[in-house]
């Protein structure tokens, strides 16, 4: 066997000399023979014919001790590849704008599967992700809503599921002291188990311990890998070092690694992965009865061997367990338990799945017309292809060379779509909505290149093949006589290459058409009325620690004199603060009492609640409906107040109007305790993409029931962007420098970027069918041009005849729009089919929308007609002279 | 006298080849006189035949190759039988003379 091996080694890298040694030696034979012929008496031309025939042919003889050699497949391979290689050197245009459309295709294929491959495929950057669970809970009303405290240490407690389960609610910290501005860090409260469930361990120091999660035990904090190079130097004794949070001092009890993972949250979220600067420990206060606030996200590690449902179940029985053991009825929460991953990218694998079919279907289009360019070229090789095949060549070595052409220009193609892709993926990445999941792990990796290779090697094979059993049905006979002129292999040559364009056209209307749909869905989108004015709005957050301003009444005097002081900024038209911002994911909700009325059973009057001062929402744009906003005048001591929206009056008092009407949160109020509606204010939109609202009060800033001490600041003002954020920067400065400013934006901007996603995907799909459509336009003008140039005596003939150049093109028009009108309504019919893929990701447009089927039809049918120009004028120029001639 | 000779049947040239190399180191053309000559013109061995059989006994490791000077002062590429070649001879002799006794065997029984 070894033997075997070397030989076959010695006959592959040493070609040349065994093929030397080889013809020696069939020389040598053949001379001995003639030799032996001519002692017997032969002349020397009869010794050589007797020798001839007793021998055989010296190639039949080579070939079949190449066989023997073994290494038959390998040679071959080199000799189709040495060939192909000069074929495309031979001609090197087509070579060229073969290669590049494939190389367009398949690096778009290759770049549209990096991001799938490092966001839907490539697995979380944690130990075992697949065991990593969010719980949260679910009621008819609120879909997906925190877990309260008490209940989750209960589910800690007592569940035998998870391996570890921890909790994570936001909570932003300052920081202060040292050389530098105070600077907002992003930062989340967790329990102490939460690294655990993660798989993660700091790089210095320790976990919280679980006795930091009783109030009291100290203050402890863990760091970044980011923040501990960025803020601290990297200094490496800064464990047990105090640093100053919010105006009270922390311990540093460790520090975790570079790459961490943020797993993502719902509530006030912070996007997957966006770096996360420190974790402080959860505390459970209050009392341990009281079960009606939610506010923290869980997350756990199940045990090997449990599934999600198990766990769901089972912490569903330890809820219906609190709910004896305190007395209560039954509730109307469910847990539910969702796999991390399902969580994480979710929203996005449908998009992401339209955009690699979208990008497929370009692929598609470019192996047609590859696959046409192919023929159209096979169709000028037929005398070289009859004269081999009469000279012995096997048909099925024949289309494996053919197709070994194809390979390479394939193969070549991917090549340099690799490299196109490479930077296609970081123009994407560019593109991708700030919240898109995963986005900074998007490169082109491992799985790239194979998945590249792949394609190119499929496509090659996919376009090369029908022209290659094309070619090799040739009957030898026929092409050696004709000199190159097909005649009846025309038949079939020309039916295969109109199928090709008229699958062509169809599969591009199909990506025009969902193009045109998503481009609907985006306009809808962008004109939806968002319920307030976004244009020369600047915006921020200031949060106030919680040490220095303890009171309801000092948090609302501050932001009542930095608002007054923000609308004396020369420029300044309105300024405000308020709880939140629209469409930024805030969604604190209250249940309330509303006078007069009883809720239905098992059902409650609830609303979102905000604090805002007076201004507010002039600042931003919001229009008042009905009564008034608030003033000066709604302080302490007076009558309390709120403001309602339109929403929230259509719902509790229908028909009714509102101003005067009462509200209060005690079950037992006191005259104290009730709140006079003073306003109506129109609706905002929940959402970007939905028109619903819900239900939402306002409290003044002056009688905030609680401290509301993270406010936003909305100023509306046509002053010069730098110096308006400048100049709010200064004001917030003076009352106390030692806060910090931050998330400053402009709310256009955030409006522009909450239709990140649709637009993203428009343009996308848009690109796609632009490219599918100039490659359709291109393989018609192929075809019509090919057709047009065999038909040029036929032309000639008419215009001697007497035809007008008008017939000539007409003729060549109605040859055109024949195949372009068939690839248009087949096109048109799969479209119909398709679209439903789509209905997710459109708004407020049908999947069969009349307008936009129409448009496209119309459009592609123009464009192909268009193409057809150019030969159509060729066709005119037919010389009935020259075309007489040739007859 | 074409006509007259027999084909081989499949698989008995290598037989052929071994055996003869066995008796001395032959280059091509030789060997193929050999085989005319020993088989006295009886069998039909195609010359073309013959080249593709000795590379492939090569490439099995049962013959090996060198070239030399041959009698007419040309060089020409001589094979000649590996130790791994007698073994096969043998074993593909006994082979052929237990199938040929018993086909033959076969005949004889009326």
């Amino acid at each position: 066997m070894l033997n075997d091996l070397l030989y076959r080694m010695r006959a592959l890298f040493r070609r040349n000399v065994v093929e030397t040694e080889l013809n020696e030696e069939i020389r040598f034979h053949f001379d001995r023979e003639v030799e032996k012929y001519k002692k017997q008496g032969m002349t020397d031309e009869e010794a050589r014919r007797s020798a001839r025939l007793a021998f055989g042919g010296d190639e039949q003889v080579k070939e079949d001790c190449r066989e023997a050699r073994g290494t038959g497949l390998i040679d071959t391979g080199v000799q189709d590849l040495r060939y192909a290689q000069r074929q495309l050197w031979s001609n090197p245009s087509f070579a060229v704008v073969i290669i590049l459309t494939m190389a367009l295709s398949i690096g778009a294929n290759s770049a549209i599967f990096s991001v799938i491959s490092s966001v839907l495929i490539k697995s979380l950057p944690y130990p075992e992700p697949e065991k990593i669970v969010r719980v949260f809970l679910t009621s008819n009303i609120y879909p997906k809503f925190p877990l309260n405290p008490f209940d989750f240490r209960d589910y800690r407690t007592h569940s035998k599921s998870f391996d570890s389960l921890a909790a994570f609610s936001r909570g932003d910290m300052q920081l202060s002291g040292g050389s530098t501005e105070p600077v907002r860090l992003h930062g989340f409260r967790i329990t102490s188990g939460f690294f655990r469930v993660l798989g993660l361990h700091p790089q210095l120091g320790r976990e919280f311990d679980v006795k930091v999660e009783t109030p009291g035990n100290g203050l402890q904090v863990i760091l970044s890998d980011r923040v501990w190079r960025s803020q601290f130097g990297a200094a490496p004794d800064i464990v047990g070092r105090k640093i100053t949070l919010n105006a009270q001092p922390f311990t540093v009890v460790g520090v975790m690694p570079a790459g961490t993972e943020h797993p993502g949250n719902e509530y006030r979220s912070l996007a997957y992965g966006e770096d996360v600067d420190l974790w402080w420990p959860f505390t459970f206060e209050g009392d341990p009865t009281r079960r009606g606030a939610h506010y923290i996200e869980g997350i756990g590690r199940l045990k090997d061997g449990v599934t999600a449902e198990q766990a769901q179940s089972e912490l569903s029985a330890i809820m219906t367990q609190i709910a004896r053991d305190l007395g209560q009825g039954k509730s109307d929460w469910q847990v539910m338990v969702i796999p991390l991953y399902r969580e994480v990218v979710g929203s996005s694998q449908r998009m992401l799945l339209v955009l690699l079919g979208a990008v497929g279907i370009v692929l598609l289009i470019a192996c047609a017309n590859a696959a046409n360019l192919l023929l159209a070229r096979a169709a000028t090789r037929q005398r070289e292809i009859a004269v081999r095949l009469a000279l012995g060549a096997s048909r099925s070595r024949l289309v494996r060379q053919l197709l070994t052409e194809s390979l390479l220009i394939a193969l070549a193609g991917g090549a340099l779509g690799l490299g196109m892709a490479a930077g296609g993926v970081k123009a994407l990445v560019s593109l991708l909505p700030a919240d898109f999941p995963r986005a900074h792990e998007i490169h082109v990796s491992a799985p790239v290149f194979a998945f590249t290779f792949l394609v190119s090697a499929a496509t090659g094979i996919l376009f090369g093949l029908i022209p290659a059993i094309q070619a090799s049905r040739i009957d030898p006979r026929q092409g050696l006589h004709e000199g190159g002129r097909t005649s009846t292999g025309t038949g079939r040559l020309s039916r295969l290459r109109n199928a090709l364009v008229v699958s062509e056209v169809s599969l591009a209307c199909v990506l025009l058409i969902g193009a045109g749909l998503m481009l609907r869905s985006l306009l809808n989108l962008i004109h939806l009325d968002p319920g307030f004015r976004e244009e020369h709005v600047l915006t921020a957050s200031v949060s106030l620690p919680g040490a220095e301003y303890k009171t309801e009444a000092v948090v609302g005097r501050f932001y009542d004199t930095l608002t007054t002081n923000l609308a004396s900024i020369p420029g300044v038209e309105a300024a405000g603060a308020g709880s939140d911002l629209p469409w930024t994911g805030y969604d604190d909700n209250t249940s309330l009492n509303i006078e007069g009325k009883q809720a239905p059973p098992h059902d409650e009057f609830h609303a979102r609640y905000h604090v805002a001062t007076p201004d507010y929402f002039r600042a931003l744009g919001i229009p008042l409906l009905r009564g008034r906003f608030f003033t000066a005048g709604d302080k302490p001591g007076t009558q309390r107040v709120v403001i309602i929206n339109h929403a929230m009056a259509q719902k509790y008092w229908p028909g009714e109007d509102v101003v005067g009407k009462r509200v209060t949160w005690d079950d037992h109020p006191k005259e104290t305790d009730w709140f006079r509606i003073v306003g109506v204010v129109g609706d905002v939109k929940d959402k970007p993409s939905s028109a619903d609202t819900e239900p939402a009060f306002w409290w003044a800033d002056l009688q905030q029931p609680f401290t509301s001490t993270d406010m936003s600041l909305v100023v509306r003002s046509t002053a010069d962007p730098q110096t308006l954020a400048e100049a709010v920067r200064n004001e917030v400065r003076r009352l106390d420098p030692a806060l910090a400013v931050a998330d400053v934006a402009w709310m256009d901007e955030i409006v522009y970027g909450s239709v990140a996603t649709p637009r993203f995907a428009f343009v996308l799909v848009g690109m796609f069918a632009g490219l599918a459509i100039l490659l359709a336009a291109i393989g018609t003008y192929g075809v019509i041009s090919y057709s047009v140039s065999q038909r040029t005596p036929e032309f000639g003939l008419r215009m001697a005849l007497g035809a007008q150049r008008l017939d000539v093109i007409r003729l060549v028009l109605a040859q055109a729009a024949g195949l372009v009108l068939t690839g248009t309504v087949l096109g048109l019919l799969l479209a119909l089919t398709l679209a439903r893929v789509l209905k997710n990701l459109i708004y407020e447009v049908s999947p069969a929308d009349p307008l936009t089927f129409g448009a496209v039809g119309l459009m592609v049918i123009a464009i192909a007609v268009l193409a057809c120009y150019i030969p159509a004028r060729k066709a005119t120029k037919a010389d009935p002279m020259i075309a007489l001639r040739a007859e | 006298m074409a006509d007259e000779r027999l084909e081989l049947p499949q698989g008995t040239l290598d037989l052929l080849i071994l055996k003869a190399l066995a008796l001395e180191s032959l280059h091509g053309w030789a060997l193929s006189e050999r085989l005319q000559q020993v088989s006295r013109e009886a069998l039909q061995v195609q010359q073309g035949s013959l080249y593709p059989a000795l590379h492939r006994l090569e490439r099995r490791g049962w013959i090996k190759a060198n070239w030399a000077i041959s009698e007419n002062n040309r060089s020409a590429k001589y094979y000649k039988l590996t130790r791994q070649g007698e073994k096969q001879l043998e074993v593909e002799a006994a082979a052929w003379r237990k199938l040929a006794a018993a086909v033959g065997h076969l005949l004889d029984m009326a």
